[in-house]
């Protein structure tokens, strides 16, 4: 019998739940309706706990993305050479891969001035003064490169394994693996900017042919963190709670009167806890029962690092509560420098590179950096040469596939080094090339999933995150 | 990594030893390991994966993948990996290390044919190895639609012929040769051009092969594309054409049973005997009302108003029921919940999706989906509907039509079938060939899934692994769709201005169909009016819009002159009011300074003036609403251009990576593999290919496999839940078997018996006992059949996304059942809510809602509407916490509750009793039981009706039908 025979024979039951519900759900099929246990097939769409493939490093993940595609030969990268040759013509080089040659000019200098930092020697630029004192904590890899020049495939590369849209995000398929260890919110939680969605909006964190349970929950950092999570017409409460007991008596006599039909107490579950949701998510995201110390560390009340500083606070609070993947955006593409470089990337990191740092410390501080995997970094990189460049003031750089920065910390990495190296401009990969591929299967090693063995079945076809590309999973990064 | 490097050694002394062995002869050594281990499935007769070891120079062709030797390195071989591996010879025992040494000794010799001696030749080259290189760097500027300097490079020809500075190519020459020149030297493509033209630079390998071709004296050589023809498919054996859903479907004849009076038609024949066999038979008729809803739901995806639900209940008459099915079939709603099951299929949507998220509008897509709900309506001929779907450009000559009959316009906006799918190639960013190649394959993925039953997007790289498809197979498919979709001559989907270009897109005109040419003259009239007035409003708006940004670039001005020294102030005005060739000295030094700091240009003036970037963007809103309301209608089409580019195998999916030329085709393992594919112009002289229709009509043909058999399967499932074949997407061998293989292929014979009708499919499923049962489970159900595979009841479904919402606004009083046309426009709210916008009566059947893939209304988001990406053959039910939030906590659901609340006032007054009778007959169609009674009063002392009426479309009785 086929695998994707025994997907569709779960028909009879509901197909797919959430919530604890499902691990009930589970243990009665297994028990009682198929008996012996059926090998390889998941029987079960839900965010019970699972076992890893192997013993993990990590159990949850934050994912600080940075939109835009930073520019690696500004912040962790430096290039002399630039400096030496500024302004000389480079066009050809790198045609091919412009997004907008109209605006092409020579090679860049930096403006900012780099210096190495911590015990590793680490470099770093000089406006990110915070990371500069966590780089200790840090592994770079210098070495990234991705394959469309693009925001939106770029991005669907990094989040979801290829450059079309429709397929699970790396986080719908942590879920997916390895299920939620909290019983009140969701294995994925995506905290997005107040200001506005990135590119490919919501797709982002989709859950594509995996089931929808396993799709990003956003929790908005600002009002309400879900959608219709308070009632939008405000009740007293003895009344809201009285309808509520009205619903549950007639659901249950509405299930009394049809035994057996399984999708009626999933339903039934999952009213109970869309209830327990409106509590907790409130109170996960509440950064207000933190201390003033904790506050000032991140940022949080101080312009312009508050809006990324809350989210930082609340992902750690998250992963305290069992979630397991979180994932922050930040709204518009602050590092997508085109023009002005000089200004931008000052004003991205002042709105970030503080919250960041002080999120390393913090987890290091309580003890859940070694459980958690931090990662940072964007779609792509820049572009060795100017763009729109009419004086230093307006020159930006365009976006550059071949080569990024990125940087991962915490459980199962080895801290303080950099890795990979790019030519003399910044511009290809010059040694231990690192596809998009080998980070997403080193991820899922550190939490003890085999990137070969997280399967989907999709009509005969074993769907993967890592697709049909060749993977590699990059150890030299790792403890 | 351990036995990695262990082996890396091994070979490295092996190597040692061959070096002072002798090298195995192919001859003697090597063909005889191949003959005995190999030859059954890569032989001339069978040649899996296009791969024939038979012989040293077919060996030496390669497979579909390419080379599998590589002449002195092993490691590099495919040939040795896959036998190094174990991976090959397939379900085989391992070759012993002794025959595997000597065909690795061979390799690492040289390759060569036999013994020591012959140097393997370089194959020769023909123009095939030189023209997909054109295609892919050349022809966008010098091909067949464009010649830039006279020039056409898409033939061999072509180079000779050259263009306005001469001939491109001098064979035997090709350092003399132009066009070599020019890729040498790396003018050409030219390097600045390289986006707007879609292409990628040309690489030195490339460079050097075609060097190679012209220096050989530019070779046309031999070479036919790959069609099927009269001799037997070496890719593909009659063994595998045995498989079931590859023969033809043949009408068992209904099997006897025992309960023969439940047997109400063969239906239930075919049912009864899979359940008898077991020792079960079909449950209870469920009861009138609960079959009127269902019946209700499965056709128009609405509930009956309570007056039918009694009429019916109390109707004498033995053939109430089957009349109310045909009533049902002929409702008008009918088409809105029958053609919303297509259009998933189709993935229907009204933006482009694909790769940028601009996710741009079709103001024209909604033509199509009228279309295909005005088709199910007047149950249009299944056959008929795919060959309208497929090639209805190819069916009538529109273009000199007399007079433009309805079933004309029909026939070209039922092509837009297969122009739904994403499709962002609008923009430059995304529209190299490999972005084309990525939309044709999803529309490919959408007629395999939806149509043939097949996923055919693993042959786009390889053959498939499950099913005999050979990748050959999937490019000559491409083939068959090459007139409309061309890589190399690519059409955008939409219209646009952009780059000081206009690019037309994939539309045709509309015509009113049978207009007199009065008609037309004023309607054309009445177009131009509007869009004299959109071109004044517009005008006016931009004006409007530039006066305040030159309010607003003083006031940045302004700004930041205060933030220089006053002392300068006078002296930077003047300069800047002053042109830059009037400016005196101490100006230009000025200028020099300051002037990139003072001035502000339009782009820079909406990031530092927020009111002025308000004001702009809503400019721009209007502005783009007045071009949307476009004065010329159109179809959202696809059409056959007549001579399109020829078509390669692309190697590992590779635009770059071409192998051997193929013509059209269909999949070989659905023929007999002996009949070749005739393609013929639709009529003398069409200025088409005709391949599409060819195809269309293999398609229907009354003995395909695949056609009826897909189809009434999906219909099956609409109605009972699962389909017999549970796979809905995927009837080949990594498929599920089908539960009832007799009944499928009675039903599949029976649609065409019936002309295709759908509706007498649906008659005929509908009528059958098996339908009419009740959907209570028992001890027996859960012990003999759990997942309800035989069919002993009537299995629980859970109303759809659209059902739901449609219901809801039935139910409530707020649904406006204006039908057709141009979609209801959707809104989104601060927090990302997205409603669809009240307009009328209330709001339109979701069916005629904007389907914008990026802003789904949220409640059909939450109950599992899907993304069309590209398409949905088979929707998935979750049971999630954000389903239970929305009903919950949603404002507009609370409306609706009050609306409803309205409405049971209105018919029962003011009674408590009364009102709760009421309510639940509009939501459910039937009384309360005398509990549901109790507690429903109960719930009235403390709470309002509306809120009683809210906790009715929260209830599980409200959202699941029995």
């Amino acid at each position: 019998m086929s695998t994707s025979n025994l997907v569709s024979r779960r028909g009879f039951f509901n197909r797919v739940s959430d919530g604890l519900y499902g691990a009930a759900l589970a243990g009665l099929i297994s028990k009682d309706v198929y008996g012996a246990s059926l090998e390889g097939a998941r029987r079960s769409y839900d965010l019970k706990p699972r076992r890893p493939d192997f013993e993990p490093k990590a159990t949850s993940v934050i994912q600080l993305f940075m939109h835009g595609g930073p520019s690696q030969m500004d912040l962790f990268d430096p290039k002399p050479t630039l400096d030496k040759h500024h302004g000389e013509a480079y066009f050809d080089k790198v045609a091919a891969d412009l997004t907008a040659p109209e605006g092409a000019g020579g090679l860049l200098r930096s403006p900012f001035k780099f210096a190495r930092h911590g015990q590793s020697g680490t470099w770093v630029s000089e406006i990110m003064p915070h990371l500069a004192k966590q780089v200790d904590d840090i592994a770079v890899i210098k070495s990234m490169f991705t394959t469309h020049p693009n925001h939106e495939p770029a991005l669907f590369m990094i989040h979801s394994g290829r450059i079309i849209g429709g397929r699970p995000a790396i986080g719908a398929w942590v879920a997916y693996g390895l299920g939620s260890e909290s019983q009140n919110l969701p294995a994925y939680v995506v905290l997005d900017d107040p200001m506005g969605l990135p590119v490919n909006g919501v797709q982002n964190w989709q859950s594509g042919f995996l089931p929808p349970v396993y799709q990003g929950m956003r929790l908005r950092s600002v009002g309400s963190p879900i959608l219709n999570l308070q009632p939008e017409r405000k009740q007293a409460a003895e009344l809201v709670q009285a309808e509520r007991d009205l619903l549950s008596r007639l659901d249950l006599i509405h299930k009394r009167n049809r035994p057996g039909q399984l999708q009626l107490d999933a339903r039934i579950a999952s009213y109970e806890l869309a209830a327990r949701l409106q509590v907790d998510a409130s109170d996960a995201l509440d950064v207000s029962k933190e201390s003033k110390e904790t506050l000032a560390l991140y940022g949080v009340g101080e312009q312009p690092s508050d809006s990324y500083a809350r989210r930082c606070l609340m992902a750690r609070r998250l992963v305290e509560r069992g979630v397991r993947y979180v994932q922050i955006y930040i709204n518009g593409q602050i590092w997508d420098n085109h023009s002005q470089i000089e200004e931008n990337l000052k004003t991205a990191c002042a709105r970030t590179d503080k919250p960041v740092a002080a999120l390393l410390q913090d987890l290091k501080q309580r003890g859940l950096l070694d459980k958690t995997l931090v990662l940072w970094g964007g779609e792509f990189g820049r572009m060795p040469i100017a763009q729109f460049e009419k004086n230093a003031r307006d020159a930006g750089r365009d976006h550059n596939p071949r080569a990024f920065t990125l940087w991962m910390a915490g459980a199962g990495i080895k801290p303080g080094i950099s890795y990979g190296m790019t030519d003399d401009v910044g511009y290809e990969v010059a040694e231990h090339p690192v596809s998009v591929t080998d980070w997403h299967a080193t991820i899922l090693h550190l939490l003890g999933l085999d990137y070969r063995q997280l399967v989907f079945d999709q009509s005969g076809l074993k769907e993967k995150l890592t697709s049909v590309y060749d993977a590699r999973i990059v150890r030299e990064v790792l403890a | 990594m351990g036995f990695r490097t262990f082996h890396l050694a091994l070979g490295a002394l092996t190597a040692c030893l061959v070096s002072l062995a002798e090298v195995p002869a192919f001859e003697s050594s090597v063909l005889p390991i191949l003959q005995s281990n190999c030859i059954e499935c890569h032989g001339e007769k069978v040649r899996m994966k296009d791969l024939d070891v038979g012989a040293y120079d077919r060996l030496m062709r390669g497979s579909e993948s390419g080379p599998v030797v590589v002449p002195g390195k092993p490691d590099e071989s495919r040939l040795y990996q896959l036998i190094r591996e174990g991976k090959m010879p397939a379900g085989k025992p391992r070759l012993s290390e002794k025959e595997t040494g000597a065909i690795r000794a061979w390799i690492e010799g040289g390759a060569l044919p036999s013994g020591a001696g012959k140097k393997v030749e370089a194959a020769a080259l023909n123009q095939h190895d030189v023209i997909p290189v054109m295609l892919l760097r050349c022809t966008a500027c010098h091909g067949p639609r464009r010649q830039d300097g006279g020039l056409d490079l898409h033939t061999r020809a072509g180079m000779l012929r050259g263009g306005k500075s001469g001939p491109a190519m001098l064979p035997g020459n090709s350092a003399g040769s132009l066009m070599m020149r020019k890729m040498q030297s790396g003018d050409m493509p030219p390097k600045k051009g390289l986006l707007d033209a879609g292409v990628k630079p040309v690489t030195p390998a490339e460079m050097e092969k075609i060097a190679r071709w012209i220096d050989a004296g530019a070779p046309e050589g031999n070479v036919r594309p790959d069609v099927a023809s009269t001799e037997s498919d070496p890719l593909v054996s009659d063994k595998d054409r045995q498989f079931w859903a590859f023969q033809p479907p043949r009408a068992a004849k209904p099997p006897k049973v025992a309960h023969t009076s439940r047997v109400k038609n063969p239906i239930d024949a075919f049912v009864l005997k899979k359940l008898e066999d077991k020792g079960l038979t079909l449950s209870a008729e469920a009861d009138r009302l609960t079959l009127i809803r269902r019946a209700y739901f499965d056709l128009t995806g609405l509930p009956p108003e309570p007056s039918e639900a009694l009429a019916f209940q109390a109707n004498p008459d033995p053939l109430a029921y089957e009349k109310l099915i045909d009533r049902l079939l002929a409702s008008p709603r009918y088409g809105e919940r029958w053609g919303r099951f297509w259009l998933d299929l189709a993935g229907y949507a009204d933006s482009t999706g694909g790769k940028l998220s601009a996710d741009t509008i079709r103001p024209f897509a909604w033509r199509y989906r009228d279309y295909v709900i005005r088709s199910f309506n007047s149950d249009k001929p299944y056959n008929r509907f795919l060959l309208e779907q497929i090639a209805g450009d190819e069916l009538e000559n529109y273009e000199i039509a007399p007079v433009v009959t309805p079933e004309l316009m029909d026939n070209l906006i039922a092509t837009g079938f297969l122009a739904m799918g994403p499709d962002s190639t609008n923009e430059r960013e995304v529209n190299f060939v490999d972005d084309r190649l990525d939309v044709i394959a999803d529309e490919v993925d959408i007629l395999g899934a939806s149509v043939m039953g097949l996923t055919m997007k693993c042959a786009r790289c390889h053959s498939h692994k499950y099913d005999p498809i050979p990748q050959r197979d999937y490019y000559r498919l491409l083939d068959v769709f090459k007139g409309a979709y061309d890589e190399h001559d690519w059409v955008p989907p939409l219209t646009a201005e952009k780059y000081g270009r206009t690019f037309s897109g994939r539309y045709l005109p509309y015509v009113t169909p049978l207009a007199t040419p009065f008609q037309l003259m004023q309607e054309q009239r009445a177009r131009e009016l509007q869009a004299a007035e959109a071109r004044v409003r517009t005008a006016a708006l931009q004006e409007e819009l530039k006066q305040k940004a030159e309010a607003a670039t003083k006031r940045v001005f302004e700004q930041r002159l205060a933030e220089l020294p006053k002392e300068l102030h006078e002296d930077l005005r003047k300069m800047f009011t002053t042109a830059a060739d009037q400016r005196t000295e101490p100006q230009k030094e000025l200028a020099k300074k300051y002037e990139s700091r003072l001035r502000v240009s339009p782009r820079e003036l909406r990031r530092v003036d927020a009111a002025y970037a308000k004001e702009a963007d809503e400019v721009d809103r209007q502005v783009k609403a007045f071009a949307a309301q476009s004065p010329d209608p159109k179809i959202h089409a696809l059409w056959d251009r007549g001579e399109p580019s020829p078509t390669y195998v692309l190697r590992r999916g590779s635009p770059t990576n071409f192998g051997q030329l193929v013509g059209p085709g269909v999949p070989s393992v659905l023929t007999d593999g002996k009949t070749p594919f005739v393609v013929k112009p639709p009529w003398p002289g069409a200025p088409k290919t005709g391949r599409r229709l060819a195809f269309a009509q293999w398609l229907v043909r009354p003995d395909h496999p695949l056609t009826a058999r897909v189809m009434v399967n999906r219909i099956w499932k609409e109605h009972f839940g699962t389909g017999i074949v549970t796979t809905m997407a995927n009837f080949g061998k990594a498929g599920a078997a089908p539960t009832h293989p007799e009944l499928l292929d009675w039903l599949a014979v029976e649609f065409v018996v019936q002309g295709w009708s759908v509706k007498a499919m649906q008659r005929l499923m509908m009528t059958s006992g098996a339908y009419r049962q009740d959907s209570k489970i028992d001890s027996i159900h859960e012990e003999k059949d759990p997942d309800n595979a035989l069919l002993s009841r009537m299995s629980l479904r859970r109303m759809s996304a659209e059902v739901l919402n449609d219901t809801m606004l039935l139910v409530s009083g707020r649904l406006d059942e204006a039908r057709y046309g141009a979609p209801a426009p959707v809104q989104v709210r601060g927090d990302g809510l997205v409603t669809p916008v009240e307009a009328g009566k209330g709001w339109r059947r979701s069916i005629y809602v904007q389907q914008r893939r990026s802003n789904i209304p949220t409640i059909l988001d939450n109950f599992d509407f899907p993304a069309m990406t590209p398409n949905c053959v088979d929707r998935v039910d979750s049971t999630v916490a954000t389903q239970a939030l929305h009903l919950m906590n949603n404002g507009m659901v609370d409306d609706m509750a009050d609306s409803f609340a309205g409405r049971v006032k209105q018919e029962a007054g003011s009674d408590p009793k009364q009102q709760v009778e009421k309510l639940y007959w509009m939501a459910l169609s039937r009384p309360p039981d005398d509990e549901e009674r109790k507690l429903s009063l109960e719930g009235l002392a403390k709470l309002s009706l509306g809120r009683l009426c809210h906790t009715m479309l929260n209830s599980a009785a409200f959202l699941y039908i029995d």
